[in-house]
């Protein structure tokens, strides 16, 4: 029986790949193989790996990004995306990372834009804020219209949106972003209403935007009531704990998003009542 | 209600429906009416890969409790959709019948939906009827299958053992060595660390509260 005492190195649990870190490193490291790299650059991620080689390596494949090339195989650019979303789940070693993810913002390649605004929001690099508002400063008729021929916005919305509402805001600028991010609750997508509305709430605590969250927990579309319960928990909006409950929705969404109405909300209803509604949806 | 032609008449309306809307309230209609004789039809519900559906007749397996026990037992391993269903089932109807299979399903299965059912469901066991040495037996069981989950890599999944260590524990004798044990289990759990998120360490924190005193 492992028990309870080996509660305190979970690290290896569910590894998905039995590499280890050094072979992870190694692969990386090597520049012949990019569907290696790719690999690789994920798995550091997803083992949160503080090895001290671990940020100047993922760096070092955020370079090797190139103009896209649609033919390739595992493009550089695929290795790039990996390096960004591995670099905003390593936390503080990470924060050296900032200058080349602020250059990757600037790519023509908006998949790569996109895994760079999310990591700068992991990392709650606040010398994004403007490089991101700039990006999204066009409005919804701009930066969020259709791109010819794809499913694609000409900016990746969602992502620049959400990542503002990571970071927050230093005072005094909070009026500046809210301007920039409130247009897009006029999207015509619901899930970039839903982003908006996430990170207009979590920046002002305006009750206004809960409400509009929780108007989309009855939407028609399953895709976008799951949206908003992922809205509602990152914003941590308490208010919606009943209408949580009673959306058509799986369970495990459910209790994510009050797993957020626990950790990340305040006030009414408080602690228990939102512990005793997960357990009922256990 | 036991009207026999009651069960048939739902029972054609189900066997009969083309649509998955059609399925998902007869279901419902089967499921909400406590006709005895439902269960089996309501487990085959269970493998039809309609999760509304499948929602409606968990409610009604629960509802109908005892009964419904045979027919989720005699479910194929293999039939991995429905025996996850069964496992959410059998958590609700707390029937101890079902007690390898959750133990099973919390060790080993890989969904961690099915590994939280099957966590809430050994603390939620009813046990009264038992004798005291079987009740004993099968409170060990639970305990150490819960006990080996407080390191499952998922945050639900340890969320759900700290509730089913909670409802394990009120039926323990304040002072008995397996009550001790529980606490352990809840002081694992309520570590702050990097890898267990706040709402963990409250949850056990506020079992902690909960179980008897000492």
């Amino acid at each position: 029986m492992v028990g309870w005492l080996s509660m305190a190195a979970p690290q290896h649990e569910q590894a998905g790949a039995p590499i280890s870190e050094a072979e992870a490193l190694a692969r990386l490291r090597q520049s012949d193989d990019p569907s290696q790299q790719y690999y690789a650059a994920w798995w550091l991620g997803r083992m949160r790996c503080q090895h001290p080689d671990a940020v100047p390596l993922l760096i070092e494949a955020l370079r090797q990004r190139r103009p896209r090339d649609p033919g390739a195989g595992v493009e550089e650019n695929a290795v790039a995306r990996n390096a960004a979303r591995a670099l905003g789940k390593l936390g503080g070693p990470a924060r050296q990372a900032i200058a080349e993810l602020l250059k990757v913002l600037e790519d023509p390649d908006d998949g790569l834009r996109e895994a760079a605004a999310r990591a700068l929001g992991e990392l709650r690099a606040e010398q994004a804020v403007e490089p991101i508002c700039r990006r999204l400063a066009s409005g919804p008729d701009g930066a969020g219209a259709p791109q010819p021929g794809t499913p694609r916005l000409m900016e990746p919305c969602e992502a620049l949106l959400e990542a503002l509402g990571e970071i927050g805001c230093a005072s005094g600028s909070t009026t500046h972003v809210l301007g920039v991010v409130e247009p897009y609750v006029h999207h015509e997508r619901p899930l970039i209403r839903s982003a908006a509305a996430r990170t207009l709430l979590r920046l002002s605590g305006d009750a206004r935007w809960g409400d509009l969250l929780v108007a989309l927990l009855d939407h028609p579309q399953l895709q976008v009531r799951r949206a908003a319960l992922m809205d509602l928990g990152a914003a941590g909006w308490r208010p919606a704990l009943e209408p949580i409950r009673r959306t058509l929705a799986e369970n495990s969404l459910k209790l994510i998003a009050l797993k957020g109405l626990v950790e990340h909300g305040c006030g009414e209803p408080g602690e228990e009542a939102l512990l005793a509604c997960m357990d009922a949806l256990l | 209600m036991t009207d026999p032609d009651t069960l048939q008449e739902l029972i054609t309306r189900l066997r009969q429906a083309s649509s998955s809307e059609e399925l998902l309230l007869a279901t419902r209609q089967l499921a909400s009416c406590g006709v005895t004789g439902a269960a089996p039809l309501l487990v085959e519900v269970l493998g039809f890969n309609n999760p509304g559906a499948a929602v409606a007749a968990v409610d009604g397996l629960i509802a109908l409790g005892q009964e419904a026990v045979p027919p989720l037992l005699q479910l194929d391993p293999e039939n991995y959709g429905a025996r996850a269903w069964a496992v959410r089932a059998l958590a609700g109807i707390g029937d101890v019948r079902g007690l390898d299979l959750l133990v099973d399903a919390l060790g080993t299965d890989v969904a961690a939906s099915v590994r939280r059912a099957a966590a809430r469901g050994l603390g939620n066991l009813r046990l009264e009827e038992l004798a005291a040495d079987r009740r004993r037996e099968v409170q060990d069981c639970c305990l150490q299958a819960l006990l080996a989950a407080t390191s499952d890599g998922e945050w639900v999944v340890r969320y759900a053992v700290a509730v089913g260590l909670e409802g394990l524990g009120q039926d323990l004798a304040p002072s008995s060595e397996a009550l001790a044990r529980v606490r352990q289990g809840l002081v694992a759990l309520s570590e702050a660390a990097e890898a267990n998120p706040p709402v963990v360490v409250l949850r056990a924190r506020l079992a902690q509260l909960r179980l008897p005193l000492p």
